[in-house]
């Protein structure tokens, strides 16, 4: 999806802040970073980490700094496999403008060697907010790889995918009740942008925000 | 090797792909995993996989892998967009009611 082909249907939408989480990797983000601040909507640095128990994590980063030495290290611990372009397409990174500035050979649709505890220990090294991927899903949730979800490590928000019935999903699952949910879009298509989102209400459009709202701090909310 | 027909005879199976004839395909080894990352690393082309997994990403590793034949264990049937794919890159889909553990024994004892 092109920067701006992007942020033309966030704007539809009504949108006012993104993030985009490819799979591990956040090589893209720059190019997403200098559209959005051209065109005026907020964005922030993320990824979808697969861990090695086949969990996705998103992660979310303030300091672009940080997210691109973070991104450094997810890389080497992915599985060294090539991709395969014929069935996962072309790995490829962009500029603003949509030109193939690289292809990423190593295939980024893997597991990192990383185990769960290692994945989240990782990103908050490098200032970022962890957050377990669609944990309503039935492939790659922390619920359908584990099974349940653990003690540790803690989290204080949860991804849910965007059509998830919230009211009747954490009667089925009191353990989530006692975090935050945050909704998303998970859009891989143009046409998904906007499928679902989340009301923020902070007083800066700031990851360290959103975990300040994740931690029930008062004069913070997350509205899913 | 061993005929796949001849494995699912001995295991209860059910061919879930009958556009493909289970006869012509020949398994000389097996790869027993529930973790798509693994398989795509570790599975060798010919071998057939054993596994619960049934969605539709196990079709597209079984494919780029070279695995001829997926057997589900458990009972665990996959759902027709699976097979409609299976079918498509030539993926045999073979159901038992038996545990991973019974099949990859059979298969073993057959193979011996």
């Amino acid at each position: 999806m092109s920067p701006r082909a992007v942020i033309k249907r966030l704007r539809e939408c009504g949108i006012e802040w993104f993030a985009i989480t490819d799979h591990n990797s956040l090589a893209n983000c720059p190019a997403y970073a200098r559209v959005a601040a051209e065109e005026g909507i907020y964005f922030s640095w993320g990824v979808e980490i697969q861990s090695a128990e086949e969990i996705h994590i998103l992660a979310y980063f303030d300091a672009p700094e940080q997210a691109i030495l973070f991104d450094k290290e997810l890389y080497d611990s992915l599985l060294p496999i090539a991709n395969d372009p014929d069935f996962f397409g072309d790995q490829v990174i962009i500029d603003e403008n949509e030109n193939i500035l690289r292809v990423e050979q190593r295939a980024l649709i893997n597991s990192s060697l990383w185990d769960l505890n290692t994945v989240v220990e990782r990103i908050e090294t490098f200032g970022g907010l962890a957050v377990p991927a669609h944990v309503d899903a039935s492939v790659n949730s922390i619920l359908s790889q584990l099974g349940f979800l653990p003690e540790t490590p803690h989290f204080d928000l949860f991804g849910i995918t965007a059509g998830l019935d919230v009211e009747i999903w954490t009667v089925k699952h009191p353990e989530f009740r006692a975090g935050k949910l945050l909704r998303a879009s998970d859009a891989h298509y143009l046409s998904d942008i906007g499928k679902g989102s989340s009301q923020l209400y902070l007083d800066n459009p700031c990851v360290s925000e959103i975990k300040q709202a994740a931690l029930g701090e008062p004069g913070y909310l997350i509205r899913v | 090797m061993i005929k796949l027909s001849d494995y699912v005879s001995a295991v209860q199976g059910t061919n879930h792909t009958p556009a493909l004839k289970l006869s012509e395909v020949e398994i000389g080894d097996a790869y027993v995993c529930d973790m798509l990352s693994d398989v795509m690393g570790s599975a060798k082309p010919g071998q057939a996989w054993i596994t619960i997994m049934k969605h539709l990403n196990v079709i597209a590793v079984a494919s780029m892998t070279g695995i001829p034949a997926i057997v589900f264990a458990k009972g665990s049937v996959p759902d027709n967009a699976v097979i409609d794919k299976a079918t498509e890159e030539g993926v045999a889909l073979v159901s038992s009611p038996l545990s991973t553990f019974q099949l990859a024994g059979i298969m073993f004892d057959l193979l011996k």
